[in-house]
């Protein structure tokens, strides 16, 4: 019926909408939040505003920002991937064996990715065709990777890389290369996202996939391309990670998929899929990475750190709840 | 098909069966490969060792039924022992109290995780995610990466002593699998929890109290990994803010490749016994036979995918129920 | 008149257990509104659905431009100009307008990019075409009103070449503001040359818009006249018809006392000002359109979503009812209107689902008595003549009539005194349909109170005592049996749509 009491509110006049949607951008929020953490911490402490420190902010995480782009495209599909931590683990002793065993460098860097690439693509694979839960398939390749890789090594470390490997410390310009990395690939995979078909089939299937179907987009081929896509940044995550020491640790870092995820979720990706960005997720990782840094300048102990990151998790997921509660009350329903 | 039978009875029925053939297969097989595998303290041994694990997997086979998931369980497990440290140690509550008082935190842990999920409605994937972090994070900042040693001797009887020749944590899970295992299959709780994990909406529409049944849930997910916690303190005499980690991973394992659905509608207590009694004995008798520690989790991975597979085959060849 | 561009002939659809369509003729030609009608479950969504190749049809033949056509997904009707709005729109909140409009079909450039300002170009031309102007097509659909959201639905359709729109009652939702505009865009697509398919529940639309008329009444071919030679009487007989009375036997019972009392209850968005009295032994139909607020009314007895004002008496003592469980011990009963998502949990077995709502009288101390649960079930397939292999077998394997024998046993279960049955009768075969109706008649007798919430006019003047009318949420009319006829109630679900159309065709 058209009774007036039935209906929605009138579309928004431009000029009110601009407004608050600049306000709740989550890409603005993490960037002014990172600006005032540099401007508040560096009062308090000057040192954490040096340029060392600031390098190793950065040096540091940049691989935890690249993997974490393709993570944000997996949840914006509407996936997980938890075993993103030991494949970056697998990936970088994979990538020194081959190294130290005599392989060009140039292949040690590239079979990695390849491998990954291939990794992943069989892991949406199963998720697509097979209909198997995101969260259970990479819970089962979680194991096998991380198992898989302390058989493999024994837990020794891999040592006497050749030179010209460390990928990760050359500094062309002067400035590091996992700055690059981060930089040039969250740019790179922003315009993908935004401008190419299958990105915008990415956030179509994760946000409403009986609307992408009636559209003619492929659920199970969306999804595989997520993951194959995902394997590559993953794979070069796993290559600035594997280059950035003289030593490579045959140990999976404890709780990589949760720093990760973390970043991609406080980045503003909704884990109930079909939004968010990966500017916001590569935004999310610096300021993790700050937060982190910041806590020894201010003579907080470190060990708060992933308390401080569940804060900012809960607090990230709670304001997307609001949001769609609000949404969803706009429209009447 | 016939009529006459349930196909969701018959397919429980049928992974049970394949898991309980796969466990004398690997029994014989390992009684064969290594020879101390076979002896009634090793058994019992590995009994202890598997407590922890097991005491929380039982509730997240409810959980996992009402199509849930709780990743936080780790995180309150090593929260739950870091309170019993500093209770016990730092604030000098008898530790008895200091026990309570750490399955209270343990519980109450739940308790948050489960109020946010059913007054929000914030995904459990989600919500407990956050508090994986969160928790792990207040264990680490409120002991700042300090153990605690020196408990009494006492204390120890509950993770390394033994009652009647059997390991005192093993009692303790027996009594717990019982009232688990008569909860789920005996009970209107139980019932409601398959009708939720079915179908939530049609649960609400018959007038069961969804939100609380979930509430009670979850707390009870964080009671439980409180008892674990405390246990293996009592097994390892000492508490560590680490205490945990990924301990979510071993009994969602244990939990799926005991045939419970992460879909919701499909599991059983009996699945899930088997399923971390089938991986521990794995682990086991890998590792006596030369094989690394660490190494059995590739096993447990396969283990986990092909179980899902299967299961997957099977239901196709049903016709698919769902 | 020009040709037909579409036509179908002898069409007819079956689903296990229901007859949908039987020999269905209906065409669409150029540069004409072509209005379908009929009651709920006459098989218009049916029938859209096999033009937009959702379905296909189990027999007869489709022609497009005079040669045969079958098409096997909705892809492949949109490829050949045939584009559908549904009632629920099928846009991605997060991404723009334009993006939307061009949704797997977007202009590349030469690198197999999107060609992002080419789409915003051809999507600002799409919409100035319809003469849209006021629509950003950058915005983010999440923000628009739903007025705006359809416009771009359109929009999208057309981006297709669309020769054939089919709309899916496109004023379920809107303002007045929206209908008006609405209308202008119809007609201006028409003046294109655009067939346009419209489905509605409001004859005064049809009036104000459409050219033919097709009337369906269940799932049969009933008539196609044109526009003017038909008029607002003869359109709803022919909707009603005439049905045998025989299947509605409500037999007199003795009324009781007042046993539920409505008094001003409102609950946003759809309940407002509601007051009603329901006597024991008394059936109390509610008549009303989709979306007049009828289910909404029930919920808020059931506590689903608890009044937000007003007062609810049982036996003349106050009562808050803030949750189905709190409702169910107040002797409320509620049979949900979807069965397989509110009413059923349907992988599950029969005794577990019949039991479901009255697991406390089938247990002690919490604990389970699978005895007096096979009793249950076994005592309801007796009493509603339930046709399933035992009480071991599984819901979803049932036919729909008794699967709704279950969904209505499941809560006489509770033992309830207060029973409100939503759509009891929808979507199932006709011999169930009596049974129901019979059980319904039965527990009248023995003194239960009964709410019935039914579209079809039939049923609600067979079955009821006194019928409620409801619309936009409010009561706006009661009526005693003697003295109601489908014409009177159709008239008085509809009479606000008449004045809002009134208004929009100003």
């Amino acid at each position: 019926m058209a009774a007036p009491e039935a209906t929605t509110a009138p579309a928004p006049t431009p000029r009110r909408r601009w407004v608050p949607r600049i306000a709740l951008s989550q890409e603005l929020v993490l960037f002014l939040a990172i600006v005032a953490l540099f401007v508040v911490v560096g009062a308090i402490n000057p040192r954490f505003v040096a340029e060392r420190n600031l390098q190793s902010i950065f040096l540091g995480n940049a691989y935890i920002a690249v993997a974490a782009i393709g993570m944000s495209m997996v949840i914006i599909s509407g996936n997980i991937d938890i075993s993103v931590g030991s494949l970056i683990g697998v990936l970088a002793t994979v990538s020194g064996t081959l190294a130290v065993a005599g392989v060009p460098i140039i292949l040690s860097w590239i079979i990695p990715v390849l491998l990954s690439i291939a990794f992943t693509t069989t892991m949406g694979a199963m998720v697509a065709y097979l209909r198997i839960p995101s969260i259970v398939v990479s819970l089962g390749f979680l194991s096998i990777l991380k198992g898989g890789l302390i058989v493999a090594t024994g837990g020794a470390w891999i040592n006497a890389l050749p030179d010209g490997f460390q990928l990760a410390q050359m500094k062309p310009l002067g400035i590091p290369m996992p700055i690059y990395f981060m930089v040039i690939l969250t740019i790179a995979a922003a315009l993908w996202m935004r401008l190419s078909a299958t990105g915008r089939s990415i956030y179509a299937v994760g946000g409403n996939a009986e609307a992408a179907r009636l559209s003619g987009i492929s659920r199970e081929r969306t999804v595989v391309k997520v993951f194959a896509i995902h394997g590559f940044f993953v794979g070069i995550a796993a290559l600035l990670y594997a280059t950035q020491l003289a030593i490579i640790q045959s140990t999976v870092p404890p709780n990589l998929e949760l720093t990760i995820i973390t970043a991609s979720v406080v980045g503003g990706v909704s884990i109930l899929g079909g939004t968010g960005t990966v500017v916001g997720s590569t935004l999310a990782a610096v300021l993790l990475a700050a937060i982190g840094s910041s806590l020894i300048f201010i003579n907080v102990s470190p060990y708060w750190l992933r308390a401080v990151q569940g804060v900012l998790i809960l607090v990230t997921v709670l304001a997307d709840m609001w949001r769609r509660m609000r949404q969803a009350r706009g429209r009447g329903r | 098909m016939s009529d006459t039978t349930a196909p969701r009875m018959r397919l429980t029925v049928t992974h049970e069966l394949v898991l309980l053939i796969a466990l004398f297969v690997s029994l014989a097989v390992l009684s064969v490969t290594a020879e101390r595998f076979m002896s009634v303290g090793n058994l019992l041994n590995q009994g202890r060792l598997m407590t922890e694990v097991a005491l929380v997997a039982l509730p997240m086979t409810f959980i996992i039924i009402t199509a849930g998931i709780d990743l936080s369980v780790g995180s309150m497990f090593g929260l739950s022992a870091i309170m019993l440290g500093v209770f016990w140690h730092n604030l000098g509550v008898p530790l008895p109290a200091a026990m309570a008082l750490a399955l209270v935190v343990g519980t109450a842990a739940g308790f948050f995780n489960g109020l946010l999920i059913t007054r929000l409605r914030v995904p459990p994937l989600i919500m407990t995610l956050a508090t994986l972090a969160l928790y792990r994070g207040l264990a680490e900042g409120i002991s700042q990466a300090r153990s605690v040693r020196g408990y009494p001797e006492w204390f120890f009887v509950l993770g390394q002593g033994e009652v009647l020749g059997v390991p005192t944590q093993l009692w303790i899970l027996v009594v717990a699998i019982i009232i688990f295992w008569i909860v789920l299959s005996r009970t209107t709780f139980g019932r409601s929890l398959y009708a939720i994990g079915h179908n939530e909406t049609a649960a609400r529409y018959s007038a069961i109290k969804v939100d609380r049944i979930k509430l009670i849930i979850y707390s009870l997910s964080g009671f439980m990994s409180g008892l674990a916690g405390v246990i293996f303190v009592s097994r390892v005499s000492t508490t560590r803010s680490d205490m945990g980690t990924g301990l979510e991973l071993d009994v969602i394992a244990a939990v799926v490749l005991g045939g419970t659905s992460i879909f919701g509608g499909v599991g059983t207590i009996a699945g899930t016994v088997l399923g971390f009694t089938l991986i521990q004995l794995l682990k086991n008798g890998l590792a006596l036979t030369g094989v690394k520690g660490d190494a059995t989790i590739v096993v447990i991975g396969t283990v986990l995918i092909l179980s899902i597979l299967i299961t997957n085959f099977l239901q196709h060849r049903r016709g698919g129920d769902g | 008149m020009s040709d037909p561009i579409l036509k179908l002939a002898g069409i007819s659809k079956s689903f296990p257990g229901v007859r949908a369509l039987s020999d269905i003729t209906f065409d669409v030609r150029t540069a004409e509104v072509h209005a379908l009608l009929g009651e709920n479950g006459a098989g218009k969504s049916t029938l859209i659905k096999i033009m937009s190749g959702v379905y296909q049809p189990d027999e007869g033949v489709m022609t497009l431009d005079g040669g045969t056509v079958a098409f096997n997904s909705p892809q492949e009707a949109q490829d050949r100009g045939i584009a559908t709005i549904y009632q629920e729109l099928l846009l991605f909140p997060e991404l723009t307008v334009a993006e939307n409009i061009f949704m797997g079909h977007a202009p590349k450039n030469r690198f197999g990019a999107i060609d992002w300002s080419t789409m915003r170009e051809e999507a600002r031309k799409l919409l100035a075409s319809l003469d849209i102007h006021d629509l950003d097509v950058t915005s983010m659909v999440g923000t628009l009103s739903v007025g705006n959201r359809q416009r771009v639905e359109i929009a999208k359709a057309l981006s297709h070449n669309a020769r054939i729109l089919i709309m899916d009652e496109p004023t379920a939702a809107l303002t007045e503001h929206d209908v008006e505009r609405l209308f202008g865009i119809v007609r201006l697509l028409r003046s294109r040359g655009v067939g346009v398919v419209y489905i509605s529940h409001r004859l005064e639309e049809v009036f104000l818009l459409a050219d033919r008329v097709t009337v369906l009444r269940d799932g049969e071919f009933v008539a196609t006249k044109p526009v003017s030679e038909t008029d607002h009487d003869g359109l709803i007989e022919m909707m009603v018809g005439r049905r045998l009375d025989a299947l509605f036997p409500k037999t007199e019972a003795p009324l009781g006392d007042v046993v539920l009392e409505l008094e001003n209850v409102s609950r946003q968005p759809l309940t407002k000002n509601v007051s009603l009295k329901l006597r024991a032994g008394e059936i109390l139909g509610i008549a009303g359109l989709v979306g007049a607020g009828r289910s909404e009314l029930a919920e808020v007895i059931f506590g689903m979503t608890p009044a937000e004002s007003g007062t609810i008496r049982i036996d003349g003592k106050n009562v808050k009812i803030g949750s189905p469980s709190a409702a169910k011990k107040l002797g409320i009963a509620y049979v949900p209107e979807d069965r397989g998502r509110q009413g059923l949990v349907r992988p599950m077995r029969l005794a577990e689902n019949v039991s479901l709502a009255s697991l406390g009288r089938i247990s002690q101390g919490g604990f389970l008595n699978r005895q007096s649960e096979a009793t249950l079930a076994r005592k309801s397939i007796d009493q509603f003549r339930v046709r399933a292999s035992g009480i071991d077998q599984i819901v979803s394997k049932l036919s729909g009539g008794n699967q709704q024998k279950i969904g209505l046993s499941k809560w006489l279960a509770t033992e309830p005194r207060i029973l409100i049955m939503d759509e009891p009768t929808r979507g199932i075969d006709v011999g169930a349909k009596a049974e129901i109706h019979r059980m319904m008649s039965e527990l009248a007798q023995e003194g239960m109170a009964i709410i019935m919430i039914s579209s079809e006019l039939p049923e609600v003047l067979g079955m009821s005592d006194r019928i409620l009318v409801m619309r936009g949420g409010r009561v706006v009319a009661e009526v005693d049996r003697a003295d109601a006829t489908q014409e009177s109630l159709a008239a008085s679900m509809m009479s606000d749509a008449a004045a809002s159309m009134a208004v929009a065709a100003e």
